[in-house]
């Protein structure tokens, strides 16, 4: 086995490098064409997350397909092949065998599977999510309808609204899905009925003043037909709104509007450093923009400082928005890693220990007190020091009732105490540092996604004594093998968050020391806790009564 | 493989940036944004070179992810000795170039049983070639992570990937063990044993990797342009004979044509297409009509049915 490294030459780096570097010449194929960056294919809107949530026989593939057709999203040779089959009792072609063919993909035994299929109009790129409606349909549901950006609620206008379609509003709001469509379909069955139209839209109205939509609209459709897809329908003149497709093109993708009106997030992903001067934060802006020059804040340590660049490859921004992906040169070097977010001082959040959330359990190991877990929002990981079920959310009568325990496809309220202070916002406001993942943090497996609902200024007291695990703690027992540099610095933190997770798991109430700030690696060895659990056997442990 | 134009100016105004953010623009934060996330998580980090196009865009992307640092891991190219001299000569010519660490790695016990693509199934040559190989240098050097520019929309199989796609011991994948990815958060807390595979490019497809390709000025084999080669038919499949390992069989005869390639992999594996398309233009053009899917000209892949899930199951890409 011949293994050939060769390593990097170590020259200086940084900006003039690459400058100097992008000079160079290439040999090869150069595509360079300034023209070809103002293609006519290019896509003028970003990608459309679209979910559609129904049963079959309300004919959902049917209107996918009927929609991929009209919107000349496919290729020919996949027209060809609906041309050729056999066609509907309406004559026409069997849009369904599109949707189920592209589905026909053997069953892998994912436990929560979702399809991702993409397809370009000529005015924008459809991305349909698609999540199978069986029993375990809602955690299924909930993970696709956290990636959409609008919703497809499909109902048969004989049949009008059913349980189903309530249960579907409620999870797309849990979601923070805010664009939900009501398609109205077989309007060919009832006679193109306005009356039976506007009942329909009537009770679906109301229902969705329950929830926090921002915008929710019925349309009349014929999937099978075509009518209300693409084009108006000549059988429903009555109808004076735009058809569905119309409809999805009008709603702009990811949240962009929204989220860039907002004020600025910036969670830091890791530390950059390049050469003896340049450190910088990389990181994508969730919400909100910043300049160069403006002033930003470190959250959870207050410090201020102000942006001198604003770093990407090839050139400095002016400028960065929600969205994009920079690295953030600071005026003076405050001391942030890996988990903080920097916000702008007059509207910055501020860190809390306590919060309530609504979890979706997606796990098949339901719920355990006294499991270690962790929660994983927007880049920091944070042990969690207790967490109590207090209600579930049951989906079709949309009330409350008390729970203590969690299982697959439950939606319980819960609260959450943090082992140590971080970011958390209402996800009303801001859906990065408002959602969550909680996280096993021995099998490392995501066993819930939720949304944090309020939270809570004031630490909570603790019901027994609690174990203040400090920076010389695990710096003389843990960490005594570690140096004073960054990188130690950061490995010192890791092990913090692993012993903290362990004493946890044996029952011990423990608080980090909350001048660490951030746990800067979450990698997954257990092995240092397990040292660390040792070395506190003589330490500490017996103080505190472990042993 | 470098920004050839001069960029576009930093663009503002009263709206947020984000509605003024085109879609390959969304595509490219994304995918940086799961490089980081994923350099952050995970100990030790490298990026499976494949010389082809997606691995183009998927360098690119690690570049301007860590930039002005260099990406902190190295590339690993597994070479199975079969593939096209061009391949060769533009990899070794983009690590010169770039300065980067590269690792390249050939299974030198399955050169020595003698495993080749035109004796062996095709089956049994990737299995050892690749996906042995492969293996092999992830346990040698004890990586945990393995970004591939896999996407979701090459084949039905990989419609339900996850971005982060976890590998049990022995580099299975274990339908079960997939966790669900909510939001934009990505949880990479390894279990006992496990490791995993980063696929940045999830959300890309052809035509995105073509169209980035072109905006952003870069470099690609020379392979996916048409040009005059010579080539011959085999079992339906337009060959390019790329050296004179391959012995002709009977009633076979050697045609020079233009072809070009929409993937690239070893030679007597890859199937060409006829076409006139010699420049970025009209491959893009191409690719945008294009009626028949990419991984068409995948050998391998048809080998036999479900072959591209079962390979994933035994740790191929």
């Amino acid at each position: 086995m011949a293994v050939l490294v060769e390593p990097v030459a170590d020259g200086p780096r940084g900006t003039h490098n690459v400058a100097a570097r992008a000079t160079r010449v290439l040999h090869g194929v150069k595509a360079n064409d300034a023209a070809l960056s103002h293609e006519p294919i290019v896509v003028h809107a970003g990608p459309l997350n679209v979910i559609a949530c129904g049963s079959v026989d309300d004919g959902k593939s049917t209107l996918i397909g009927r929609m991929l057709w009209d919107a000349d999203a496919l290729t020919t040779d996949q027209r060809a092949a609906i041309e050729r089959a056999a066609r509907t009792a309406a004559g026409t072609p069997d849009f369904s065998r599109l949707v189920d063919g592209l589905a026909a993909e053997r069953e892998q035994g994912i436990t929560i599977d979702i399809a991702w299929r993409y397809f370009d109009t000529p005015k924008r790129r459809l991305v349909i999510i698609d999540s199978p409606g069986h029993e375990q349909y809602t955690r299924n549901m909930a993970t696709g309808a956290s990636h959409a950006d609008i919703a497809i609620l499909l109902v048969d206008a004989r049949s009008g609204m059913k349980v189903q379609t309530r249960r579907h509003a409620a999870i797309l709001d849990l979601m923070g899905v805010r664009h939900v469509v009501l398609a109205v379909n077989k309007m060919d069955l009832v006679d193109w009925s306005e009356s039976r139209f506007r009942a329909i839209e009537g009770e679906f109205l109301a229902l969705a003043d329950r929830f926090g939509f921002r915008d929710a609209a019925a349309i009349p459709v014929s999937a099978v037909l075509g009518d209300g897809i693409a084009r108006r329908s000549k059988n429903m003149v009555w109808y004076a709104g735009l058809p569905l497709l119309d409809h999805l093109h009008e709603v702009s993708g990811r949240q962009g509007a929204e989220d860039a009106s907002g004020s600025f997030r910036f969670p830091v992903q890791m530390v950059v450093r390049a050469g003896q001067d340049f450190r910088g934060l990389a990181g994508t802006v969730t919400s909100g923009a910043i300049a160069r020059g403006e002033e930003v804040v470190d959250v959870v340590s207050g410090r201020r400082t102000r942006v001198r660049r604003i770093v990407t490859m090839g050139h400095d921004l002016d400028r960065a928005g929600a969205g994009q992906a920079v690295v953030l040169q600071l005026d003076t070097d405050i001391d942030v890693s890996r988990g903080a977010v920097l916000a702008a001082p007059g509207a910055a959040p501020v860190a809390v220990r306590s919060f309530a959330a609504r979890l979706v359990w997606l796990s098949d190991q339901p719920f355990e007190r006294g499991r270690g877990y962790l929660v994983r929002m927007a880049t920091d990981l944070v042990p969690v020091a207790s967490l109590d079920i207090s209600r579930h959310l049951d989906l079709t009568t949309l009330a409350e009732r008390p729970a203590l325990t969690c299982s697959a496809n439950d939606i319980a309220v819960a609260r959450i105490e943090l082992g140590r202070a971080t970011v958390v916002e209402a996800f009303a406001n801001q859906r990065e540092t408002g959602s969550l993942m909680l996280v096993d943090a021995v099998t490392g497996a995501s066993v819930a996604g939720g949304v944090v609902v309020e939270t809570h200024a004031a630490a909570p007291k603790p019901a027994g004594d609690t174990f203040r695990l400090t920076r010389s703690l695990i710096k003389h027992g843990v960490g005594a093998d570690l140096g004073d540099d960054a990188a130690s610095e950061e490995e010192l933190r890791r092990r913090a968050n692993e012993v903290a997770i362990l004493l946890r798991g044996a029952g011990v109430t423990v608080e980090l020391d909350d001048r660490w700030g951030h746990a800067g690696f979450d990698a997954s060895s257990l092995w240092f806790g397990v040292m660390a659990v040792l070395s506190f056997g003589c330490a500490a442990a017996i103080a505190i009564g472990l042993i | 493989m470098r920004p050839a134009r001069q960029p576009p100016a930093p663009r503002t105004g009263d709206r947020g940036l984000s509605a003024l953010l085109g879609h390959l623009d969304l595509l490219e934060a994304e995918s940086i944004h799961i490089f980081r996330e994923a350099t952050a998580q995970f100990r030790a980090p490298v990026l499976l070179y494949s010389i082809g196009k997606d691995s183009t865009v998927l360098l690119h992307l690690a570049r301007k992810a860590f930039f002005p640092a260099k990406p902190p891991f190295p590339l690993l190219h597994v070479d199975t000795t079969w593939k096209f001299r061009d391949m060769i000569a533009f990899r070794d010519r983009t690590q010169l170039e770039l300065g980067l660490n590269l690792i390249v790695h050939i299974n030198k016990d399955g050169i020595a049983r003698g495993i080749n693509p035109i004796e062996y199934p095709p089956s049994v040559y990737t299995e050892v070639m690749k996906t042995q190989a492969l293996r092999q240098v992830l346990d040698r050097y004890k990586f945990d992570a393995a970004f591939g520019g896999a996407r979701r929309d090459e084949e039905a199989s990989r419609a339900k990937e996850r971005v982060f796609s976890f590998r049990s011991e022995g580099h299975r994948w274990d339908p079960r063990k997939q966790r669900p990815e909510m939001w934009r958060l990505l949880n990479g807390r390894l279990g006992p044993g496990e490791t995993v595979r980063v696929f940045p490019l999830s959300n890309w497809t052809e035509k995105d990797v073509w169209r980035y390709i072109a905006r952003e000025g870069l470099d690609v084999v020379p392979l996916y342009f048409a040009a005059e080669r010579p080539t011959i038919e085999r079992n339906g499949s337009l060959l390019v004979l790329d050296d004179d390992r391959l012995p002709l069989r009977e009633g076979e005869e050697v045609k020079i044509q233009s072809v070009r390639f929409r993937t690239l992999g070893c030679w007597p594996l890859t199937a060409a297409v006829r076409s006139a398309a010699s420049d970025l233009k009209s491959v893009i053009e191409e690719t945008l009509s294009a009626s028949a899917s990419e991984r068409q000209g995948r050998l391998i892949d048809h080998d036999d049915a479900g072959g591209l899930e079962r390979k994933k199951q035994e740790g191929y890409f």
